[in-house]
């Protein structure tokens, strides 16, 4: 028994050890990043001399960023917006590579430097502020709630005991917990990786409800579901980018600014039939 | 179902699908390679580089493979697909070495004797006589193994690498009702099935080989 | 400079603060619903191993075709596919069980194909002049099986038995895919959440790592123990002793 401790502590601290260099191996990238060239290395000089600007999308958000499964090449709304922040820092709106992304792996990809920008129906929070850049917002939309009709739910009121599906990095968890918490009824919630998936959910009834922002939501209705008109939290989406590259979060900034002063966003979203 | 399998699904699934092998492919290979150093390591290493081994297999034993999936992806900046290959690489290694001394310890040990008596070095040794008898040994333990890459490489779709069960995903994005879903992932299943059923097959014909 | 970016990193202390204020009721409870459902699932497949793997080596042709069918099926598709049927296929048929039940019948089918292998090899291993000993002797063929070939084949079944325990116990983690409020499902929504994926991994790491390591111990000592002693008295209460410390 006590040898078996002893290994057993012995192959525990390994693992940690081994974790631990990975780790690091990881955040040493930091410190070069914040060392003294952080000019060079971190920097939209850094994207000029790759020539190419390295944005990561949604590729299961038809609309914002979907693969066409036809061309295999993502189109959306999106990438349209990082067309233009390349053409801004590079002068070619071709020099894009975009990198497939999901809630979860946006935040890791981005420190670890594998994409420059995302661009990938990210919300803008106070929380994320402090680890992310974020641009001003480039979409604003509720947070809405697609049921099916023969639930026969009328409105967030009906709902006290449902379970409501929402998607992984969840800023509608918290806006629907706040507006239950408001109305005095009690909810649960679920959460997937994928729209996709909460779709397949709220179809096979395992949810009630499926809840995510009110443009991407309109993509999933059919005859048989509906959305609700309540609306909550307006949830605004913004072009987030690593928190040492200040250089790179104002020239973006720029772009979404600039398209939105010149109506030029406005003619962008119309094409894929948003707002 | 005509809807859902036009020509061009067809092909974008058939994309991943080829992903999924080629991923299985390179990951048998490099852990063949690995794997070989490290049950050599653990049974004839000095002190050492036997525990060394031992609680590299221990680790990767023990955690699962998604969280390394995971790990690798956050912590190694490389492309998706050279990812996917090294996260699998990294634990299929651990259970390959395992197959691999199974394969060391069948060998008798007066082999060692007999071809240390005329002349052979260690490393001759293993090179010329144990390794190849090991080999020949453990074929259907590596197709298995081959069948469970395949298999779990469907994980990848956690971190958005676009192998088989990822771009079935993506598809799902355009299907509207439930039953369109169900009968996409009922022909997913199939083609899994198939193409593991078909290495099981080979197994099955390997090892009643062996038994005889 | 250095520090700064330490400070700020994904493995800042500010991250790992984070992370242990909300340990226990994130992961603890993560942590003891993987327990349940990997116990369960256990159990589920060890009476579905047991079954088919007996099945596979008994005389009728319907019983082993039936074996033969289930381990193919279950060994040769995904359990990413499996359980996604489970949970939004089977409500197509009024079939709707919770996240819970899911991952406890989804493992334990998954891996009641592997075991199901594993005992029909132990079974295989032991010699036939024995059945027709027994049955010379009166003994029908469960009673065959129960007192006379199951016992023998269990000292071969056992290591590669602990295996499997091992790997369902790391297959639980695919219930994160179906919101199934395991360990992974947990540390996953968390970490994007709170956006400390750093530390929140390697903490996850560590949790599986204290359940499996027993059991890879427990399989290593029983397969030396298999080696040395082959012919060893049925039923000696070593293999008790061992669970025990798992």
């Amino acid at each position: 028994m006590k040898n078996f401790f002893k290994k057993f502590v012995a192959v525990a601290t390994m693992a940690t050890m081994l974790l631990t260099t990975a780790a690091c191996g990881g955040s040493q990238e930091a410190p070069a990043d914040g060392g003294a060239d952080a000019a060079v290395v971190d920097s939209v000089q850094k994207i000029k001399d790759r020539g190419v600007l390295k944005v990561g999308v949604k590729v299961d958000v038809p609309k914002f960023g979907y693969k066409n499964t036809s061309t295999g090449e993502v189109e959306g709304f999106e990438i349209d917006l990082a067309k233009k922040i390349a053409g801004e820092i590079l002068g070619d709106e071709s020099k894009i590579e975009v990198q497939a992304v999901t809630a979860k792996t946006r935040g890791p990809l981005l420190d670890n430097g594998e994409i420059d920008l995302v661009i990938a129906t990210f919300t803008i929070t106070e929380e994320r502020k402090e680890t992310y850049n974020f641009s001003d917002p480039y979409f604003t939309d509720g947070v809405a709630m697609l049921v099916k009709k023969d639930a026969g739910f009328t409105g967030f009121k009906d709902m006290d005991g449902a379970t409501i599906g929402v998607a992984q990095s969840a800023t509608s968890k918290d806006a629907l917990s706040k507006a239950a918490e408001e109305i005095g009824i009690t909810v649960n919630f679920s959460e997937f990786a994928s729209y996709p998936e909460l779709k397949a959910a709220l179809d096979s009834g395992r949810i009630d409800v499926f809840s995510v922002d009110g443009a991407i939501l309109a993509g999933y209705v059919d005859e048989s579901s509906e959305i609700l008109p309540d609306r909550f939290d307006p949830q605004e989406y913004g072009v987030a980018s690593k928190k040492s590259n200040t250089d790179l979060a104002e020239t973006v900034n720029k772009v979404v600014n600039d398209l939105k002063a010149s109506g030029e966003m406005d003619t962008m979203l119309a094409k894929w039939e948003l707002k | 179902m005509s809807e859902i399998f036009t020509f061009d699904n067809v092909r974008f699934l058939a994309q991943g699908l080829g992903m999924t092998i080629m991923i299985a492919l390179i990951t048998i290979v490099l852990s063949i390679f690995f794997g070989s150093i490290l049950a050599i390591a653990k049974n004839y290493g000095n002190k050492f580089f036997s525990k060394l081994a031992s609680a590299y297999i221990e680790l990767f034993r023990c955690t699962p493979n998604l969280l390394w999936i995971l790990a690798i992806r956050f912590m190694v900046p490389i492309p998706p697909l050279a990812s996917g290959v090294l996260s699998f690489t990294l634990f299929t290694t651990a259970v390959v070495a395992e197959i691999i001394r199974g394969g060391l310890n069948s060998i008798p040990k007066g082999q060692f004797e007999g071809a240390a008596s005329q002349g052979f070095t260690f490393v001759q040794t293993l090179w010329y006589i144990v390794l190849p008898q090991c080999f020949m040994k453990i074929v259907p333990s590596l197709l298995s193994q081959m069948i469970t890459i395949i298999k779990d490489t469907s994980f990848l779709w956690a971190v958005a690498i676009e192998e088989f069960t990822g771009k079935s995903m993506i598809l799902m994005g355009q299907l509207r009702t439930g039953g369109q879903v169900l009968c996409l992932f009922a022909v997913i299943a199939g083609v899994y099935f198939l193409l593991n059923f078909t290495l099981s097959c080979v197994v099955r014909k390997r090892q009643e080989k062996s038994a005889i | 400079m250095m520090f700064r970016a330490f400070m700020d990193g994904p493995f800042g202390p500010s991250k790992w603060m984070t992370l242990f204020s909300d340990f226990s009721e994130i992961f603890l409870i993560g942590f003891f619903t993987t327990l349940k459902v990997a116990s369960l699932g256990l159990c589920l497949a060890l009476v579905l191993g047991i079954v088919f793997g007996v099945f596979s080596t008994s005389n009728s042709k319907i019983l082993r075709t039936i074996a033969r069918v289930y381990v193919e099926i279950w060994q040769n598709t995904p359990l990413v596919i499996q359980i996604f049927f489970l949970y939004n296929g089977l409500p197509r048929f009024g079939l709707v069980w919770s996240q819970f039940v899911i991952g406890v019948i989804g493992v334990g089918l998954y891996h009641g194909a592997y075991i199901s292998e594993v005992v029909r090899t132990g079974i295989e291993a032991i010699p036939k002049g024995q059945y027709e000993a027994a049955a010379s002797q009166g003994f029908t063929y469960l009673q065959t099986m129960r007192y006379i070939i199951l016992p023998q084949s269990i000292k071969i079944i056992l290591p590669p038995l602990t295996n499997q325990a091992l790997n369902l116990v790391k297959n639980t983690s695919v219930l994160a895919m179906i919101a199934g409020g395991d360990l992974m499902y947990h540390a996953d929504s968390w970490s994007t959440y709170k956006l400390v994926y750093g530390p929140t991994y390697i903490v996850t790491g560590m949790l599986y790592f204290v359940i499996c390591y027993p059991l890879s111990k427990l399989a290593e000592r029983l397969e030396k123990k298999s080696k040395e002693d082959a012919p060893a008295p049925v039923g000696s209460d070593d293999a008790g002793k061992g669970g025990a410390e798992a």
